[in-house]
């Protein structure tokens, strides 16, 4: 048999995505996972903080599935491709789970949503070596990657509330965009996204060449 | 509604702006040569600022009427007779947030502005005024899309009205192909990094975030250059 803590936190995953948390009680909690009541509080003083661990639990899966794709691809933006559409697919394939770590978790508190915003900064790594291919001589504004990821979690916290989650993939080239207009402007992240939906530009090169977006400019780290 | 009217909202300390406004609007007691609706609009507002105080410090769940009726100046019968209880007054004022913060956006708006600096103003006020109201930057920003139909419907078709007039963009946008969702991508980023500067109780520095939001929201439309040339210039 799982260990109680593992048990409890599936359960307050599935309970959740059910019933909202608000409505949800340690009494479901405990039902669900077959353990006492007190068992409960032997692990966690209350529903907050029960549900906070399944929040980080959570996280931990979508940043190991999405650290791995990106570090399977050599160049930026493919690793940034490739990381979220890791990201949007383990969504897709876990509604529940979805629906916790983007959606339910702003409706706890603040301490929940602090958790959420630094848990989704984990992700500007991903992108900020797009700085790389900012506009010879420019600095993009500091915030870009915060921004970056702003885009993304709004775009796929509006699907999951729309109700889309099984289509969560097709968002890729909507996240893509998102996440290269900062760094490589409107023109090259239009052709990013043809680039990864298959359709290359009549004199694209072919096979395993170089996106549009292209490499950093001659000089740059 | 009548949104609450701060005539100093370039004052900056959070409480203090508050108290402030508290303070000077506080009618004296028995003051019988004002008709009752003056008085009961004067207490409702107070009540409502009062609210907002005490969920900025110690958040919805936390706050009592009487964390609401003892800065307001209000007696417990009079709070409720103009509410039926905590939930509705937090609803209150929560609609009067958001409402005077589109208000402002709105306000910047004008058909002869080139749409930069439509986007520009529009991001100055709303920032500005987030930050001469802290509390109720909260409010809007982040107690709104989390509690409860009424108030997230409202912040939902307040972030319909700015994408609206961001997506104006596209008949300048120097790309055809950028995707329908780029203006919402653009909002929802700036979104969070406001988001979090509250939540890091530095919502008094919003201003500072200016030549980030612009900069996200026209780069998707315009390109890097002239979105960072716009950035620049409000950073001047």
């Amino acid at each position: 048999m799982r260990p109680q803590r593992e048990r409890l936190l599936e359960a307050a995953v599935r309970i959740v995505a059910e019933k909202g948390y608000a409505a949800t009680t340690i009494g479901d909690l405990t039902r669900e996972a077959s353990i006492s009541r007190t068992t409960f509080y032997e692990l966690y003083p209350d529903k907050e903080a029960c549900f906070l661990a399944a929040f980080d639990s959570v996280v931990e899966v979508l940043m190991r599935r999405i650290v791995r794709a990106y570090e399977a691809e050599e160049h930026w933006p493919e690793r940034a491709r490739a990381g979220l559409r890791a990201l949007l697919e383990t969504l897709a394939e876990e509604p529940a789970l979805a629906r916790l770590a983007m959606v339910d978790i702003s409706s706890v508190g603040p301490a929940a949503q602090r958790r959420h915003r630094v848990a989704m900064q984990r992700l500007t790594p991903l992108f900020d070596e797009g700085r790389d291919f900012a506009p010879r001589g420019h600095r993009l504004p500091a915030n870009t990657s915060r921004m970056a990821v702003g885009g993304v979690t709004g775009l796929i916290a509006d699907d999951l509330v729309a109700g889309r989650t099984e289509q969560l993939p097709e968002l890729l080239g909507d996240l893509l965009f998102a996440v290269l207009v900062p760094y490589v402007g409107p023109h090259a992240a239009v052709e990013e996204i043809r680039l990864g939906e298959g359709r290359p530009q009549p004199g694209a090169a072919d096979g395993p060449g170089p996106a549009t977006a292209g490499r950093p400019p001659a000089g740059s780290p | 509604m009548p949104a609450i009217r701060s005539p100093h909202e370039s004052g900056g300390a959070s409480r203090g702006e508050l108290g402030g406004l508290i303070e000077r609007e506080r009618l004296p007691s028995g003051r019988e040569d004002l008709p009752e609706p003056i008085v009961a609009h004067s207490q409702r507002e107070r009540i409502l600022v009062a609210m907002a105080d005490s969920c900025a410090n110690k958040g919805f769940g936390a706050t009592t009427i009487a964390d609401i009726v003892r800065p307001a100046g209000v007696s417990r019968a009079t709070f409720y007779e103009l509410f039926e209880d905590k939930e509705d007054c937090f609803q209150a004022a929560m609609e009067l947030s958001l409402a005077d913060a589109m208000e402002r956006v709105v306000g910047a708006f004008s058909p002869d502005k080139p749409w930069a600096t439509l986007v520009r103003d529009s991001a100055a006020a709303f920032l500005d005024l987030l930050a001469s109201r802290p509390a109720f930057a909260r409010m809007a920003m982040v107690e709104a899309p989390a509690s409860g139909q009424r108030a997230s419907e409202m912040h939902a078709a307040g972030k319909r009205v700015l994408l609206t007039l961001l997506d104006r963009g596209r008949e300048e946008a120097i790309e055809a192909a950028i995707p329908a969702s780029a203006g919402r991508a653009a909002i929802a980023g700036a979104e969070s990094l406001i988001v979090g500067q509250i939540l890091a109780g530095n919502a008094e520095r919003l201003r500072e975030l200016l030549p980030d939001v612009v900069y996200i929201t026209i780069v998707p439309y315009l390109g890097q250059e002239e979105a960072l040339r716009h950035s620049r210039e409000v950073e001047a």
